[in-house]
């Protein structure tokens, strides 16, 4: 084992002490976004209810019959409001993505597709079953009454299928990793099962008929999440697409399936401050057009005079990427973005600690470029399994001279069977993230890298006693 | 989910449930529950350790006592009495450096000088007045690659450099010379 | 097991084993060896290799830190206190907190996060003991490298007086010698010991704020602990520590800018 160096940098001492946090105020606005959001979320679920309240729904209770068909109202009323929820989280609406960011948003989308999915389904049955009682016929028998009898039925019964279909490919194909374009076809689908449901929940029952507030109420919600889909997720790629006009100047390889594609364009300036942040690329070409890519810049956009330059750096992971390689200059670029929190509008500490594994270090070198720090606040960790990993390896090392950063390489193997971030030989000398990074508990705490080995960092350094707020992490495996 | 957050999305949630109950509940008062807006258990507040201030540099402190200050030094050799402890003259002798506190224990570190430079550094005490009293022997200064002496792997016996891993030893240039010599 | 390295007539055997995370090389010119009653040269060599190896593996059994059970690590997990310590740990960590003080906190022997970690000089004392053991079997031609750190007695060519040629890595291509020490024979310095700002294998290195303005050191010194030590804390603390260190010691310095610039002292001027 080799000598542990320590740089003596007394500046470190003076600075870090007493000194006025610049990132103050732009956690404390960012802490309030997420509290308010968190209020908006709860509220919009109580006033999906409120609006049955309102229209004197809980006389229902007085009847068995009344009750569950009460119950049922309450489920689908729920259950709506949660599948908007989740549509305006995947909307990518820069509240929200600036306040928690592009992956604690999915994460929370993920996470409501079950209880959504199974407040809809309580929806039917309970309706079915309440409807049934009031007229003396079995569920089956009232389901499907309802299917021949009552009009747009039919189109909530196909509504209701496809959301079932939707859920439950998403969660297999999260667990056996389909193709992207698998995942993203069947999402594709969840527009066709809202749009389904929507004409019944107008024309059955009272609670939206025409002339009450209800419908209006219900009718904004709608629309306005559609209209923030189509806004965010049309639009303004459109838009973004056209202004910077993006063509590709030069693809240069890094490490053997590892390339840096860079791309010059106009109004890169406006960009500014978003190295570490991502895009989602498609690169215009026969065969590419339709694959969207998302990467992350691995350098900060630069604009000098007319024209500017961008960089991403791309390994070949999948079949899409692989194609990567082979671009042809002049090849033009649509983007949609820039998306997430990997950036310093996260910030909220003096100090800041950054780490990368494998291609994930490509953002770390991005953020590091840009991200405010006083010399020897900062602490750059590289993780691969060789230094040929390391990439973009010489670049990172000029930057955290230039700028004063402590830079730690951790190469060689995971120890078998452990869970843990570090190489096996570090790992068993009792390093953990602290060691590298005495500063930890009063810094910012960036991770990118594959999500099993993100996810043992982040556990590192909750820990080690750092806060929830401080750690900010970008899944990279997809 | 923090405090704030949990108190602020439950009080807007029962307020708007309830403002839904009043304005419906002249079509009929019964009791109706509402749909859980219990947001959860909240986060804790966030306990804010103070920092581990026991990293590395606790040197400063320790060297300071010892390093650099007596300045009397001088190469008086003609006083050659060799008076304990902070001895001027030909820099010969042991020096006791005060006791400094580790989070190891207390230790005390001491040197011996001989004729202007450290020899031992044995015992457990030190200071290192003197050093600077010693005439510079060799100093480095910049140079050309070509005006290094040159070597070729060809006519060395052992080779140095930075530490080779046991994995990396293989593809090194020591393998290579150890290997001719099996 | 045929000799195939020629030098002025007299050829080299080594032979190598895994410590310390590195390989030690142990290299003798052949008929420099005492024989064994009734034994041949080279059962002596390996005797004296597997003395050698049981150097290393004592120390490294008492003071690495991946080796869960040993003492390093029960201190550092706080279970021993330094009091209750064996004395070679407490004396390796006097030593190495004199080091600190005399070079100014360029050598430290704990880590970041203040955990004691003596694998900094405890190579260079392992190199030192095994140099002992061999003497004391009576060989007085050797060369002991360990991981690039190189302890030398007497001369490849036995009688002649001869210096072991050591050659140093070049930084930025570590398939070629940037230049080259004469160890023992009749001069001064038998140790030269190599630090690098990007040590592999390792948790490695900190470029920190003023950091690493040189890449690799050398440090040539009669002794390894001082060359080794020297060598880490002039990477660590640069040129300040550089000039600190050849006003302090009899040494000879090769240092590389980052750039490549080269900064020696005369012993390594050709």
């Amino acid at each position: 084992m080799n000598t542990q160096l320590l740089t003596t940098r007394p500046e470190v001492r003076r600075s870090s002490r007493g000194a006025v946090n610049p990132f103050k105020g732009q956690h404390r606005r960012r802490l309030l976004r997420a509290d308010l959001l968190t209020v908006l979320f709860w509220a919009s679920l109580a006033g999906a209810v409120a609006l049955w309240l309102a229209d004197g729904g809980a006389a229902g209770f007085s009847t068995p019959a009344g009750a569950f068909t009460a119950l049922g109202i309450v489920a689908g009323l729920a259950g709506m409001d949660l599948v908007l929820v989740m549509l305006l989280l995947a909307a990518r609406i820069p509240l929200i993505d600036q306040t928690v960011g592009h992956d604690r948003a999915l994460e929370f989308h993920r996470k409501l597709g079950k209880p959504a999915l199974y407040l809809l389904l309580a929806h039917g049955i309970l309706i079915a079953i309440g409807y049934g009682m009031t007229e003396g016929l079995d569920p089956v028998s009232e389901a499907v009454n309802l299917w021949v009898q009552v009009p747009d039925m039919w189109l909530a019964y196909i509504s209701m299928l496809l959301f079932i279909a939707v859920v439950v490919t998403s969660l297999v194909a999260v667990r056996r990793r389909f193709p992207y374009e698998f995942w993203y076809a069947v999402h594709l689908l969840t527009y066709a099962a809202v749009l389904t449901a929507i004409p019944h929940q107008f024309s059955v029952g009272g609670l939206f008929a025409p002339g009450t507030w209800q419908r209006w109420y219900w009718l904004a919600a709608c629309i306005g999440t559609g209209a923030a889909l189509l806004h965010n997720r049309v639009l303004e790629p459109i838009v973004a697409t056209t202004r910077h006009k993006l063509t590709v100047s030069r693809v240069v390889k890094v490490a053997p399936g590892v390339v840096s594609i860079e791309m010059t364009g106009r109004h890169l300036d406006e960009l500014t401050g978003t190295g570490g942040r991502f895009f989602i690329w498609r690169f215009l070409a026969p065969g590419m057009w339709w694959h969207p890519h998302p990467f992350s810049l691995s350098a900060e956009p630069l604009q000098l005079g007319a024209s500017g330059s961008l960089r991403i750096t791309v390994r070949n992971l999948g079949s899409g990427s692989s194609q990567l390689v082979r671009l042809k200059r002049g090849t033009r670029v649509a983007i949609e973005g820039p998306y997430g929190l990997f950036s310093t509008a996260a910030r909220s500490r003096n100090h800041v600690v950054m780490i990368g594994a494998g291609i994930g270090i490509t953002p770390i070198r991005a953020l590091l470029e840009s991200t405010p720090f006083t010399s020897g606040n900062a602490t750059v960790i590289l993780r691969g399994h060789s230094e040929k990993e390391l990439y973009l390896g010489k670049e990172i090392l000029d930057l955290c001279q230039r700028r004063g950063a402590t830079l730690y390489h951790l190469t060689g193997r995971r120890p078998d069977g452990v869970e843990t971030w570090l190489p096996a030989e570090a790992a068993r000398s009792g390093y953990r993230l602290a060691s590298y990074a005495p500063h930890l508990l009063e810094a910012d705490v960036y991770v990118c890298g594959p999500a099993a080995w993100a996810q043992n960092v982040l556990k590192d350094a909750r820990a080690a006693g750092v806060r929830e707020d401080q750690l900010h992490y970008e899944r990279f495996d997809w | 989910m923090r405090i704030r957050a949990a108190v602020s999305a439950t009080l807007a949630s029962v307020g708007i449930l309830l403002v839904g109950w009043q304005s419906g509940s002249h079509v009929s008062p019964t009791a109706g529950s509402s749909i859980g807006t219990s947001a959860g258990t909240a986060g804790s507040t966030g306990k804010s350790a103070a920092t581990g201030g026991a990293s590395g540099n606790s040197s400063g402190a320790s060297s300071s006592g010892a390093a650099s200050g007596t300045g009397t030094t001088g190469t008086a050799g003609s006083t050659a009495t060799t008076s304990s402890g902070a001895a001027t003259g030909s820099g010969s002798g042991t020096y006791a450096g005060s006791v400094s506190q580790t989070r190891y224990g207390n230790v005390q570190v001491q040197i011996t000088v001989s004729g202007g430079k450290i020899t031992d550094v044995t015992a457990l005490q030190l200071t290192d007045e003197d050093r600077r009293s010693v005439a510079i022997s060799s100093e480095a200064a910049p140079l050309l690659r070509d005006e290094v002496l040159q070597a070729q792997s060809a006519n060395v016996q052992t080779i140095s450099g930075a530490t080779v891993t046991s994995d990396g030893y293989l593809s090194s240039l020591q393998a290579a010379l150890d290997a001719a010599k099996l | 097991m045929q000799p195939s390295s020629e030098l002025g007539g007299s050829a080299l055997k080594a032979r190598t084993f895994d410590s310390m995370g590195t390989v030690v090389s142990l290299t003798v010119p052949a008929g420099a060896l005492p024989r064994t009653a009734g034994g041949a040269e080279l059962d002596e060599l390996d005797e004296a290799a597997a003395a050698v190896e049981r150097v290393f593996a004592g120390f490294d059994e008492t003071f690495s830190l991946y080796r869960p059970d040993s003492e390093a690590s029960r201190l550092a997990r706080g279970e021993l206190s330094l009091r209750k310590a064996s004395a070679g740990m407490r004396d390796r960590y006097a030593d190495a907190l004199s080091w600190r003080l005399m070079t100014e906190g360029a050598f430290s022997p704990e880590r970041p996060d203040g955990v004691l970690d003596l694998s900094g000089i405890i190579k260079g004392y392992a190199i030192r003991q095994a140099g002992e053991v061999l003497r004391g079997r009576g060989i007085t031609d050797w060369c002991l490298n360990a991981g690039g750190d190189v302890l030398v007695m007497g001369s490849p060519v036995p009688g002649t007086g001869a210096a072991w040629a050591a050659g140093v890595v070049d930084p930025q291509d570590r398939a070629a010698l940037l230049s080259a020490y004469e160890l023992g024979g009749t001069g001064p310095r038998q140790a030269l010991a190599t630090s690098g700002s990007a040590e592999r294998g390792d948790h490695i290195w900190t470029a920190g704020a003023g950091g690493t303005e040189f890449t690799q050191v050398s440090v040539a010194a009669a002794d390894i602990v001082t060359a080794d030590v020297l060598a880490t804390a002039i990477v660590a603390g640069g040129t300040a520590m550089l000039h600190r260190a050849t006003d302090g010691w009899e040494i000879d310095v090769l240092a590389v800018r980052r750039d490549g610039e080269l900064l020696a002292t005369p012993g390594f001027r050709a």
